[in-house]
């Protein structure tokens, strides 16, 4: 029953988490590879035993979805309840979290504003932005261009300067 | 089973306990808690595959696969504590394959598990 067929042999629990379940149950031992592959073997024939007890007591129970309920009664048929208080607090957890998830994407149901309105305000602000971005890249070619002429006249003047200081030189050659 | 036992009892080739760590942390499933805190450490995508590979199987909630999770990792906590438990009497450090037949062949309810070691 448990036994998986050739199709599905590539599915298994990856090796590297059960490998840090090991270490964190077991810190300081160090154990050989092939009874690490058992247990990842071994956790997935878990999985297949009890996923087909609950689809069995999902099946007598005439629904069509497998439960949480029906999970832990197969953890009880099984011989497993020790695990059911543990597993129904983190289904309790997992719950909280799923209505906290639920309750943030109500918010913006709960702000009464309509859907419409919700997305000229959107395209509004959009129009806005790209507007301010226009303006800060004229400003920055503006900036641009006043810095190159700035240049222009600097590499100008230094040139005239420099024409006039070679000028000099030739007269005072001349008089000797 | 004795053979399986008798298989496992060469020297095997060790691993340290934190072996794989770093791929650990990548094969984990998905962040649900919020602050980061992860409520399952198997990835819930692939137990929920290994539960619809089982053709009988028509619908599985996606709860269910949570804590058929949860109930699996305290399956191999398990298994783990039994199996060194066994070492422990052997008077071993290294927790070897066989450790884990002991194991298997002491609690019932592991019973389902003996094909698994041939």
């Amino acid at each position: 029953m448990a036994s998986s067929s050739g199709n599905d042999d590539d599915l298994t629990i990856p090796r590297a988490a059960i490998n840090k379940m090991i270490k964190e149950t077991l810190p300081n031992v160090r154990v050989a590879n092939d009874a690490r592959e058992l247990v990842v073997n071994c956790c997935t024939e878990f999985i297949h035993l009890i996923s087909s007890e609950a689809n069995e007591i999902c099946n007598k129970s005439e629904k069509k979805t497998i439960s949480p309920e029906h999970v832990i009664q197969a953890l009880e048929s099984l011989g497993f309840g020790s695990y059911i208080s543990e597993v129904k607090e983190v289904l309790q957890e997992c719950k909280t979290v799923a209505l906290k998830r639920r309750k943030a994407s109500s918010r913006l149901e709960n702000l009464g504003i309509p859907e419409e309105e919700l997305l000229r305000q959107q395209q509004e602000l959009f129009a806005k932005a790209r507007q301010q971005q226009a303006e800060l890249a004229q400003q920055e070619w503006l900036q641009m261009q006043q810095a190159a002429q700035q240049a222009q006249l600097a590499a100008a003047s230094a040139s005239a300067s420099n024409q006039a200081g070679s000028s000099q030189d030739e007269d005072d050659d001349d008089d000797i | 089973m004795a053979a399986a036992a008798t298989a496992g009892s060469g020297t095997p080739r060790e691993e340290e306990a934190p072996g794989g760590e770093a791929a650990a942390s990548q094969a984990q499933a998905p962040t649900n808690a919020p602050g980061g805190a992860r409520l399952s450490r198997l990835p819930l995508a692939r137990v929920k595959a290994l539960v619809k590979a089982d053709p009988d199987v028509t619908l599985a909630g996606q709860e269910a696969i949570f804590i058929l999770a949860r109930a699996a990792e305290l399956f191999v906590e398990t298994i783990a504590k039994d199996a060194y438990c066994c070492a422990q009497q052997g008077k071993r450090k290294t927790l070897q394959r066989r450790d884990l037949d002991n194991a298997i062949e002491a609690v019932d309810e592991f019973a389902f598990l003996e094909g698994t070691l041939d």
